[in-house]
């Protein structure tokens, strides 16, 4: 049974994944965005990893994709699309994703993924110490980067606030 | 899903009966709403079709089906016919994991069946609460897709505002919810619904102290949280006040203008899908679940073993009692869901988004931070 949803997740995030950089529509890509977000989400459903697969879908497919979603439908990006795939500089640029790409999936192969099927693994634990042992990670021994990115954040927040306001806006 | 065959026959049946009670209660909602709103306004509202207009349901439900199937000339159709799909699925999906009563134990002592255990919810989900807030957090590609393939201005905006509300108001009504977790320390559903069993009782410092007269709801160890669930539960399902999406003076019908028929029927569905979660989760939070005040699981299983002799008789009884008593909390709620709408005035876009930011957030922050000072301090 957990292998029957295990590939089709699989099979999910894969088609989902590949058609976020073939579809020509940005509308489409951002929206099969959201179905790999799902997929994702899935997998860790599979992995017993129940509150990971609910922060996957309340933060990157239910938040931040949407953002996403609402951008790209203010604009109209055809002719963005039309300017960036013409051209020497264009072809360029592909050649250098291309090689970027195959280096990156590559060293993900051949590094992070040969340690798996060892059987060493830790195991998640379930329902609440499983959130309890999330927590004391995050807090104690990841607190620095934890902390690095709220700082990081905080900035984001206060320059786009800084940004909305210098246009002037509905509010004084 | 279950052990043996029977058991998952049954409660795959079962997700199918919860997933169409939800449907159904829908048209009976529109009915209370149209002759709600009529009583509140002193009119008379639909009462021409049938007994007390109740036949309007199916005059309703005949118009939806053979309305015109009408597509704007320069709609993007995949999305235009995926959105009121999509409007229906979050609900439905939310609405399984809420448990609408105790499990029926049946035993089928003469056959080889067994043991049966029939849970009263669509499917037990560890970790209900965030289940569930992450389900809901899916509905606004729903409204954003409608939006952006009617290719129509009214449309857009609408679809634009529902987002932001939506979001906007998503982070409070967390926020909200983080401050039960707290009290109850779980996050599951049916373990917050047992904890609040019988009279009100607390612990300061080792000290027992009992409250008899007061059932033990959640609504007294976050009063202020309740208001904020509930204000924000408002904003979620983009009711009024908060209806600034489909305002009719500004934008027509916001992101349905231009759906008609069965189409405008699923968005329908979804919002009052939205409003039964919505409903569910403030009785489950707030109001005891299908608890009964005043009367224990243990109590009422004596009252019944009184009338009824074979136990798997008692098991379905009481299951069926505390499926109606949780359904008669989540009717009162969506009677005050209507009761608001036709009581208070639209708020104005800019009003909405200083109420969600500058107040919902903050004070769902400090009532977090208090939550957690009280059960510190209290724990001695």
């Amino acid at each position: 049974m957990e292998n029957i949803v295990f590939y089709l997740m699989e099979a999910v995030i894969l088609i989902s994944a590949l058609l976020v950089v073939l579809v020509a529509n940005p509308i489409y890509s951002a929206l099969f965005l959201v179905l790999t977000m799902i997929g994702v989400a899935g997998i860790f459903v599979s992995l017993d990893a129940y509150f990971l697969a609910a922060i996957q879908l309340v933060v990157y497919a239910g938040a931040v994709t949407v953002l996403f979603v609402m951008v790209v439908m203010m604009f109209n990006l055809q002719k963005d699309a039309k300017a960036f795939s013409r051209g020497m500089l264009g072809n360029v640029l592909k050649t250098l994703s291309v090689v970027l790409i195959w280096s990156i999936v590559h060293t993900a192969i051949t590094g992070v993924f040969s340690d798996f099927g060892r059987g060493d693994l830790p195991k998640i634990e379930e329902g609440s110490i499983a959130m309890k042992s999330l927590a004391t990670h995050l807090f104690t021994k990841y607190v620095f980067g934890f902390e690095a990115i709220s700082i990081l954040l905080l900035v984001v927040i206060v320059g786009s606030v800084a940004l909305a306001k210098s246009k002037g806006g509905t509010h004084d | 899903m279950g052990s043996s065959s029977i058991e998952i026959a049954i409660n795959a049946i079962k997700i199918i009966l919860i997933f169409l009670i939800m449907v159904k209660i829908v048209p009976l909602l529109v009915w209370v709403e149209r002759r709600g709103s009529a009583f509140i306004q002193h009119r008379f509202g639909p009462n021409r079709v049938g007994p007390l207009g109740l036949l309007q349901l199916l005059a309703d439900a005949v118009k939806f089906l053979n309305k015109e199937e009408f597509v704007p000339k320069e709609a993007n159709k995949k999305l235009f016919y995926a959105a009121p799909v999509l409007a229906l699925l979050p609900a439905a999906l939310a609405f399984l994991a809420i448990p609408l009563g105790t499990p029926i134990s049946w035993s089928f002592a003469d056959s080889a069946i067994g043991d049966v255990m029939i849970p009263m919810q669509g499917a037990v989900i560890p970790m209900g609460i965030i289940y569930i807030l992450g389900v809901s957090s899916l509905a606004a590609y729903s409204l954003l897709i409608a939006g952006w393939s009617s290719a129509n201005k009214y449309s857009i905006m609408g679809a634009l505002r529902a987002s932001a509300q939506m979001i906007s108001y998503e982070l409070a009504l967390g926020i909200a919810i983080v401050g039960v977790i707290l009290v109850y320390g779980t996050f599951d559903l049916t373990e917050i619904i047992i904890a609040q069993e019988g009279p009100l009782r607390f612990s300061f410092r080792g000290t027992e102290y009992v409250l008899n007269f007061l059932p033990n709801w959640g609504i007294f160890y976050q009063p202020v949280g309740f208001l904020l669930f509930l204000v924000a539960a408002f904003a979620e399902s983009n009711r009024t006040p908060f209806d600034l999406p489909e305002a009719e003076a500004e934008l027509v019908a916001g992101y349905h203008t231009e759906y008609s028929g069965f189409k405008m029927n699923l968005f329908y569905i979804g919002e009052y899908g939205h409003m039964m979660v919505a409903s569910a989760l403030l009785s489950i939070f707030y109001f005891g679940g299908f608890n009964i005040p005043g009367l224990s699981s243990t109590e009422l299983a004596g009252l019944l073993a009184e009338f009824i002799k074979e136990p798997n008789h008692i098991s379905l009884a009481m299951s069926l009692i505390y499926f109606v008593v949780s359904f008669t909390k989540i009717l009162f709620f969506l009677w005050l869901f209507i009761w608001v709408r036709w009581t208070l005035p639209r708020f104005r876009y800019d009003q909405l988004m200083d109420l969600g930011w500058k107040t919902l957030l903050p004070w769902t922050l400090a009532n977090v931070l208090v939550t957690s000072l009280i059960i510190f301090i209290s724990a001695g």
